[in-house]
């Protein structure tokens, strides 16, 4: 008995092993692709069919077929949101920090190499003179303020969910970044007006002339204790003027490129004007970030032209001695700088 | 003082102009694709409801559950 029973599990192993791989031999034949991709004949079975490379050939993007009107929507690959997306999430982040960590650490070299600018103390006559009327300083201040908060809700785009998420938690992040994108959408455009009217106001005295190359040649009072000629603005503040006229038109531009989607540009074109809007916003934010350096705590003096708008004589002789000179020719009786007087003449 | 109190006050005033401008003149996504052979369902505020946490909840069966849209119902057009 014991015998039969080893004899019969033989013959069923046995017969197992012989009929198992025919049982198998259907499925094989019908599906005759190797681990490799490749069939037992050495043909690529999807070699003919049609693929994301062919596609490619006949168009820069590929699109399905969509029945609803915004024929937008039919996109389902293109390339250049890979690209973008690259830029974007992975190049911008560094390029901003690079550029404007590297601005502050510059500053803040240069305020230990040079320490602050001061004017002497010997020359401070006591009297004043008004170097910014109140029509100046409030386009001045309009702009300015417009164009922090632009910066921080810009840089929010950038960094916000990198830095400020993981400190305060996606909710809070959410809110304030809502938040902060209706102001970026709404106070671009006390912006934009800022910059129209400070271009259109200053524009007479930032036109560049032989004195400004002097101005450069000389270090612009950066460099040594002596200050180089200068009509109402130096080369350095006539820099900031363009840098201003000339980024906040391009911010401007770019920016409502994208505040109406679509209007006159596809989706390749707002990206573009994207990486514009974002690049030149860094560098911008960084120009600033010197402008505000050198009239606050960088020269000793310079805040005074914008916070009350009068400057000391002494000083304006000092950094702005051509404007001076102007001033005085103008008002020959003296209103311009009438020491202790309450409300000077305005300068224009 | 007084020229950048007046200068934040007037970049206030102008964000609001702005805003007002800009938003007379969008429609939602419902109301601007909807078209007689198309009809585009209202969403709602929020996609994915009112009481979505982040952490979807099976045993919530209540009619406000996540995944619901709320809102005002919209008005489809039909053909």
């Amino acid at each position: 008995m014991r015998r039969a029973v080893t004899l019969l599990s033989t013959l069923v192993l046995a017969t197992t092993l012989l009929v198992a791989p025919g049982a198998f031999a259907p499925v094989q034949a019908q599906n005759p692709i190797t681990k490799d991709g490749q069939n037992p004949m050495g043909a690529k079975p999807t070699a003919d069919s049609v693929n994301e490379e062919f596609l490619f050939k006949n168009a820069d993007k590929i699109t399905g077929r969509v029945s609803i009107p915004d024929k937008k929507s039919q996109n389902l690959i293109q390339p250049q949101g890979r690209e973008y997306q690259s830029f974007r999430e992975g190049y911008l982040p560094w390029i901003g920090a690079a550029f404007i960590l590297g601005m502050i650490g510059a500053l803040g070299a240069f305020f230990l190499w040079r320490g602050r600018i001061l004017t002497d103390d010997t020359q401070e006559s006591g009297r004043k003179i008004l170097r910014f009327n109140a029509f100046e300083r409030f386009t001045h201040w309009m702009t300015a303020v417009c164009f922090i908060i632009l910066s921080l809700s810009g840089l929010n785009y950038i960094f916000g969910k990198r830095l400020l998420m993981p400190l305060i938690g996606p909710e809070a992040f959410g809110a304030l970044a809502q938040w902060a994108k209706y102001a970026h959408v709404y106070l671009a455009w006390p912006f934009m007006f800022g910059v129209t009217m400070m271009f259109v106001v200053w524009i007479k005295d930032n036109i560049p002339n032989r004195i400004d190359w002097a101005w450069i040649k000389a270090g612009g009072g950066f460099i040594g204790k002596k200050h180089p000629h200068a009509a109402r603005f130096n080369a350095g503040q006539k820099g900031v003027f363009w840098m201003v006229a000339g980024f906040g038109a391009a911010m401007g531009v770019t920016g409502v490129m994208m505040l109406f989607p679509f209007a006159l540009l596809d989706i390749n074109g707002m990206q573009v004007m994207q990486v514009i809007h974002s690049l030149i916003g860094i560098v911008f934010i960084a120009g600033i970030l010197a402008h505000i350096y050198i009239g606050t705590l960088g020269m000793k003096g310079a805040y005074d032209a914008m916070g009350s708008g009068k400057v000391d004589l002494a000083w304006a002789r000092a950094h702005h001695d051509l404007w001076v000179e102007q001033e005085q020719a103008k008002t020959l009786s003296g209103p311009q700088i009438g020491g202790g007087r309450r409300h000077p003449a305005p300068a224009e | 003082m007084r020229a950048f109190i007046v200068a934040v006050i007037a970049a206030i005033g102008l964000g609001v102009a702005a805003m007002y401008a800009l938003t007379a003149n969008q429609k939602f996504a419902y109301q601007a694709f909807a078209t007689t052979g198309a009809r585009v369902s209202e969403p709602g505020a929020n996609l994915v409801g009112e009481k979505w946490t982040g952490n979807p909840s099976t045993n919530d069966t209540s009619e406000s559950a996540h995944g619901k849209a709320t809102g005002e119902p919209s008005h489809p057009k039909r053909s």
